[in-house]
């Protein structure tokens, strides 16, 4: 269970410090079409295993994490914080 | 202007000390503290607000990635936090929470027993070391530890929960006193 989150920034927190936003997609491009920000705002694919969702470490350091979990067993591969580095995988 | 003049009174001033020979309790002077935000891209800022800082009368209490407190026991007079937070400009703003937040001393032998009834945080001194902070949950209610001493930690709370947390700490330290 992701009861220990591992924020970057505070170490392993319990995840009642959390508030969680879900799915973490790219976000499509202002002009995109209606379709396409309908997709974005609306659909999500529940997959079963390892996705990426945003985490508000709320009573902590108060930034936005991309929290890597597996929907299954609930493990954390990886916790970053949201303005550093890579792209995000799921695509919109 | 009004003619009632807002009279400031310490919120936890009524509240009983809680003490024993394993744990203390105390409310901790409403002096100043000063919620420094960095801007953006600004690394090696701790310098800098030590510098500003005064350093026999204020600490410099990190707090999140880019956020500071700058902790005092006395009230810093108006045409100083002024110039200070002149000084911080452009690197940082400064933000007065000298009435916003308030501060309390838990210490003793019990201290760390006691806080880890109600935070997640790690309270050993390998990981949470004298001088360290962290902002986590103390039961419901969000609050800034610093660990000031071996057995003493200084905790920052919003002052609407202050009553709250203090009445918290209380029950949570009761069977060491
Ligand atoms: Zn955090």
């Amino acid at each position: 269970m992701a009861s220990l989150v591992p924020c970057p920034n505070c170490g392993r927190r319990p995840k009642e410090e959390f508030t969680i936003k879900g799915a973490a997609l790219s976000r499509p491009a202002p002009g995109a079409d209606a379709a396409d920000w309908f997709n974005y705002v609306y659909l999500r694919d529940n997959p079963r295993g390892t996705y990426e969702e945003y985490w508000h470490h709320t009573s902590g350091c108060r930034r936005w994490l991309v929290l890597t979990r597996h929907t299954l067993t609930h493990e954390v591969a990886a916790c970053r914080d949201a303005a550093d580095g890579s792209q995000l995988e799921g695509g919109a | 202007m009004s003619e009632f003049r807002p009279i400031l009174r310490p919120v936890l001033g009524t509240k009983q000390t809680v003490s024993s020979a394993t744990l203390k309790l105390s409310p901790l002077p409403e002096g100043t503290i000063i919620h420094v935000l960095a801007r953006p891209g600004e690394e090696d800022i701790v310098p800098f607000l030590g510098s500003l800082a005064k350093a026999a009368q204020h600490a410099v209490r990190p707090v999140s990635p880019g956020h500071w407190f700058i902790v005092g026991e006395e009230p810093m007079p108006h045409q100083e936090v002024k110039s200070l937070f002149a000084a911080l400009e452009p690197r940082a703003t400064g933000v007065d929470q000298s009435h916003g937040r308030v501060r309390i001393r838990i210490e003793g032998k019990m201290a760390s027993r006691a806080l880890s009834k109600g935070t997640g945080l790690d309270l050993d001194p390998s990981a949470f070391p004298v001088g360290q902070s962290a902002v986590t949950l103390i039961g419901h209610i969000a609050a800034h530890i610093t660990r000031v001493g071996s057995e003493a930690f200084e905790i920052i709370v919003l002052r609407g929960f202050a009553e709250t947390l203090w009445d918290d700490l209380a029950r949570m330290s009761l069977e060491f006193c």
